[in-house]
């Protein structure tokens, strides 16, 4: 899954540290996303739409293997 | 989950980590105090059955501790990670057992495991699936 968040991030001129606290989650895990390696639940793919008031299509779009 | 609680998950595995190795430690010094104990004379069975329980004790609170932050600490990539380091284990201990167990019942000569080494091996397996695992989606 490709995504848009350190675009999205850097934007607001916010850390990954910044973002994870945002999103209750773990800076390991921001990382994570913003590299692709780890696909986030639906819940949290939400969060972070909302966090950015984009819809979710808009944050995240699907890979070439997905 | 609330926005400290996360931001203090990073540290907390990272400690937890440390205390459970430390409370394994513990629990295998024990297990050599008693051998080396017994072996000397230096205390009795009661005396004994004391240190045998007073060293899992550290295991028994990382135990408790662990399960605390599975539950409370860790977001759902984290878990996952949790998750994957126990299936590892699962995975390589269940058939290196079997396997183990039928060489020694077919007559092959295994190496002989004590009480120490059968203890050690799903722990260290768990640790090297947890760090196989996060290393995954670094």
């Amino acid at each position: 899954m490709k995504n848009v968040l350190p675009m999205l991030r850097t934007e607001r001129g916010w850390s990954q540290q910044d973002l994870a606290e945002r999103l209750g989650v773990s800076r390991q895990t921001v990382n994570a996303l913003e590299r692709g390696r780890y696909d986030p639940s639906l819940p949290l793919a939400f969060k972070v739409a909302n966090l950015f008031d984009r819809r979710i299509e808009e944050v995240f779009t699907p890979g070439s293997d997905d | 989950m609330s926005e400290r609680v996360m931001v203090a998950a990073d540290s907390k595995v990272g400690s937890l980590y440390g205390f459970y190795l430390l409370a394994l430690g513990a629990a295998l010094v024990g297990n050599l105090l008693l051998r080396i104990g017994y072996r000397e004379g230096w205390f009795g069975q009661p005396a004994g059955i004391v240190v045998a329980l007073v060293s899992a004790v550290p295991l028994a609170l990382a135990a408790g501790l662990f399960w605390r932050m599975v539950q409370r600490h860790l977001d759902e990539m984290l878990q996952r990670i949790v998750l994957e380091g126990f299936a590892f284990a699962l995975v390589i201990f269940i058939p290196l057992a079997a396997l183990y167990v039928n060489m020694a019942t077919a007559g092959f000569r295994v190496p002989r495991l004590d009480a120490p080494d059968i203890l050690l091996t799903p722990a260290i397996l768990v640790a090297l699936g947890i760090a196989i695992s996060a290393r995954r989606y670094r």
